[in-house]
């Protein structure tokens, strides 16, 4: 390890970052105070810092307090998911892809055990698909209330009470996830053709009951800052992102909808049991933060009413293929396959590649956020740095999937 | 550790004891935590702070970002190698007495990205640990568990009898020199 | 409001022929894969013209960049590109062949500006260098890693690797 107490050698973005002011001043716009050559300064926001979401580094070119330019770093979390899927099975590797958003992680595994039963043509249960439904609805609810939470806990560190609302909330969504699948976060629930276990007794009632409560709760949540006129003045009309961004950048999700592209993969290219279900693409017009928000809020919402009815819907039957236990050990023809799953951040694809073997050959994951992020220079240039943490946080990101 | 009984203070009173006592009393029971949360195991952080599983019950609500007000590092998550530079860079920044903790089976060991290329088995590679929570992720009540294993640990350390050591610049001595 | 998804929706087996017809020398073994994937193999010399005219196709414009894949194939490397046809609600995968001795390819950030992060990725990972790319430099890795992980032959090293 060098010294620690030594000034670290520049590596590769801050030289970069350099080197961009070094053009710019030769171009003619450095400075116009006297004595000084340019006006910028390079800063470094992370990768531990309260703000970014997980280690995510962004090497901030300032001036004064606008951001001139960004480069955001990224790696400090790569966990090389995609070289372990060759040396685990098919089966072993659904707990890693928990792993991958950890906020979502129903939605994940239901990626990847998408992209698998196609490759291998298996067919799930119907009773699974509508369970499936329900979980991964209950855990794009979580998700949002995180994402938002967090959103606002960044404008006003820690400050704001919509946080501390949204998590004593969803405390009671991940007890009724607990209850299926044994873990709060690292769910492990999802298999080839179905599911590892049914839903216990009494939990439709109560999964019932908190449907029936979340519709105020998210009312509440947005009576702490919609008519805030300082809230208002934060986010509405920053971090705007276009239509042609949406196009060039492959931008999906929340960040998509709220720039007016109905871009929604459950109705899109649907997939489920998503068909035989009624409900609304949430989209805002204008594309800037305070409309990414207003998308979380209307998709929880829609969530809410996701999950009754496919309750109501909820046939009998077998949650797993086979008589006792779903395929164990699987081994997919050879072949290539994608599918991409609405990811509460937007589309997140699994593309694998077989060869006839029982463990993967490549595994490629299509991060929403990955594909997000590249956006931030584009973004965050030209506004003030308080901005910048505001529009960072309504991306919504996470680190586990940008990084894997 | 005894603490002094209730009806010690029901008369105008003097109650004795050791310096020693005072301070890993008052120290234990509001600790400052440095937010270093990485990876998943930040979310269980996040959940322990907030309403329903109170960190604050312990005194140790005041999680602060910068390393210069902290005295407690959880490090909770996967270090690889690309973070570990930094890890080891915000562990020294922390001033003494400075205390670890390696929540989740990822900083213990590796985790399940133990055989990755890039993933260091273990955050006591770069720091040393005071405390393990197994777990992936440990649950709040884990977390907590943790803490209060490491406030009986810091009840246990001699403050005022202690020499001050001079600042670590190099990583860990060589087997046989003191510590 | 501005940008529509399946204004123009064809049959899958008429867009392989379409694109077979179309691109009839730079595209070869085009073929469908249900349900809404057209798979086809090009060329590496004619990568870049293929991929202009794919996203300025009138009927199929596939306008949007999903992911850059770097495979490693043993016998030559791969990289795949997963674009999307806002018009016919479609996706299509192209294969580029590129040998492992000179792992190099045309970039296609010009067309697509999401090729940006995920060429650098695969170069990262697996090794295909992309020519003309405006930064080809390492994404998820520390700076001065020795290797390309997700090949095959990839052996875990001490110096990549010291803290195992």
């Amino acid at each position: 390890m060098p010294d620690q107490f030594a000034t670290p050698e520049p590596d590769e973005a801050v030289k970069l970052a350099l080197r961009r002011i070094e053009e710019s001043t030769a171009r003619g716009e450095g400075s116009d105070v006297e004595g000084l050559a340019f006006n910028e300064v390079v800063v470094n926001m992370g990768p531990q810092h309260p703000s970014t979401h997980g280690v995510l580094r962004l090497v901030v070119t300032l001036d004064g307090e606008l951001v001139k330019d960004v480069i955001p770093v990224i790696g400090y979390l790569h966990r090389c998911k995609e070289k372990l899927a060759e040396k685990r099975t098919y089966y072993q590797y659904i707990p890693i892809v928990d792993r991958t958003e950890y906020v979502a992680g129903m939605n994940c595994e239901w990626g990847y055990v998408m992209t698998v039963e196609k490759l291998a043509g298996i067919r799930p249960t119907r009773r699974a698909e509508f369970i499936r439904v329900i979980m991964a609805e209950l855990n794009r609810i979580a998700s949002h209330q995180v994402a938002v939470g967090t959103f606002t806990a960044d404008l006003a560190p820690l400050g704001t009470a919509m946080v501390f609302y949204m998590f004593r909330d969803r405390e009671n969504i991940l007890d009724l996830l607990e209850e299926v699948s044994g873990a709060r976060m690292m769910f492990n629930y999802f298999r080839f053709g179905g599911l590892r276990y049914d839903l216990p007794d009494g939990w439709v009632e109560k999964c019932r009951d908190l449907m029936k409560r979340l519709p105020k709760l998210i009312d509440e949540y947005e009576s702490l800052v919609q008519d805030n006129a300082i809230f208002l003045q934060r986010c509405v009309g920053k971090g705007v992102i276009t239509q042609q961004d949406v196009v060039d950048y492959g931008i999906t999700g929340p960040c998509a909808r709220a720039s007016g592209v109905a871009h929604d993969l459950r109705r899109t290219r649907p997939y489920s049991v998503y068909p035989e279900l009624d409900f609304e693409v949430c989209t805002e017009s204008h594309g800037d933060v305070f409309d990414r928000y207003q998308v979380r809020m209307d998709e929880m919402r829609e969530s809410v009413k996701i999950v009754e009815q496919a309750l109501d819907m909820l046939p009998k039957g077998p949650v797993q293929l086979g008589a006792l236990r779903a395929p164990y050990v699987i081994t997919p023809p050879p072949g290539a396959c994608y599918t991409g799953q609405e990811n509460p951040r937007g589309e997140y694809g699994t593309y694998i590649v077989s060869d006839g073997s029982r463990y993967p050959y490549r595994l490629k994951f299509r991060d929403p956020c990955f594909c997000n992020l590249q956006l931030f220079p584009k973004l965050l240039s030209g506004n003030k740095i308080a901005d910048a943490v505001a529009i960072s946080g309504s991306i919504d990101l996470v680190l586990g999937g940008i990084d894997r | 550790m005894r603490y002094p009984k209730l009806e010690h203070f029901q008369e105008p009173n003097v109650i004795t004891t050791t310096a020693d006592f005072i301070f890993s009393w008052a120290r234990s029971h509001s600790v400052f935590p440095f937010t270093y949360g990485l990876a998943c195991c930040a979310i269980e952080m996040l959940s322990s702070g907030f309403a329903r599983f109170d960190v604050a019950r312990y005194g140790m609500e005041v999680f602060r970002p910068t390393p210069r007000q902290c005295d407690l590092m959880i490090v909770a998550g996967t270090v690889n190698e690309k973070m570990a530079p930094v890890l080891k860079r915000l562990y020294d920044q922390m001033s003494e007495p400075k205390w670890v903790i390696s929540m989740g089976a990822c900083a213990t060991s590796g985790g399940p990205f133990y055989d990755g290329y890039n993933v260091v088995n273990g955050v006591d590679k770069i720091v040393p640990v005071d405390v393990y929570i197994p777990g992936c992720p440990p649950r709040p009540e884990a977390l907590f568990q943790g803490l209060l294993e490491l406030q009986v640990k810091i009840q246990q350390h001699k403050f005022v009898a202690e020499t001050p050591k001079p600042a670590a610049l190099t990583p860990a001595p060589a087997a046989g020199e003191e510590a | 409001m501005g940008l529509e998804i399946g204004t123009n929706p064809m049959d899958m087996d008429a867009i392989a022929a379409r694109l077979a017809a179309d691109f009839a020398a730079a595209l070869t073994d085009v073929r469908v894969q249900e349900p809404d994937t057209v798979v086809a193999r090009c060329d590496r010399a004619a990568l870049k013209d293929v991929a202009r005219r794919l996203k300025a196709h009138p009927e199929i414009g596939y306008e949007t960049l999903n992911f850059v894949a770097g495979v490693d194939k043993v016998r030559h490397l791969e990289s795949v590109y997963h674009v999307y046809s806002w018009k016919t609600n479609t996706y299509l995968e192209l294969h580029v062949e590129v040998p492992t001795a000179a792992a190099e390819v045309d970039t296609v950030c010009d067309v697509w500006p999401a090729a940006d992060w995920h060429e650098r990725e695969s170069w990262d990972m697996v090794g295909i260098k992309y020519l003309g790319h405006p930064d080809l430099r390492r994404i998820l890795l520390k700076d001065d890693f020795v290797g390309h992980p997700l090949r095959k032959d990839y052996v875990d090293s001490v110096e990549n690797h010291p803290h195992a």
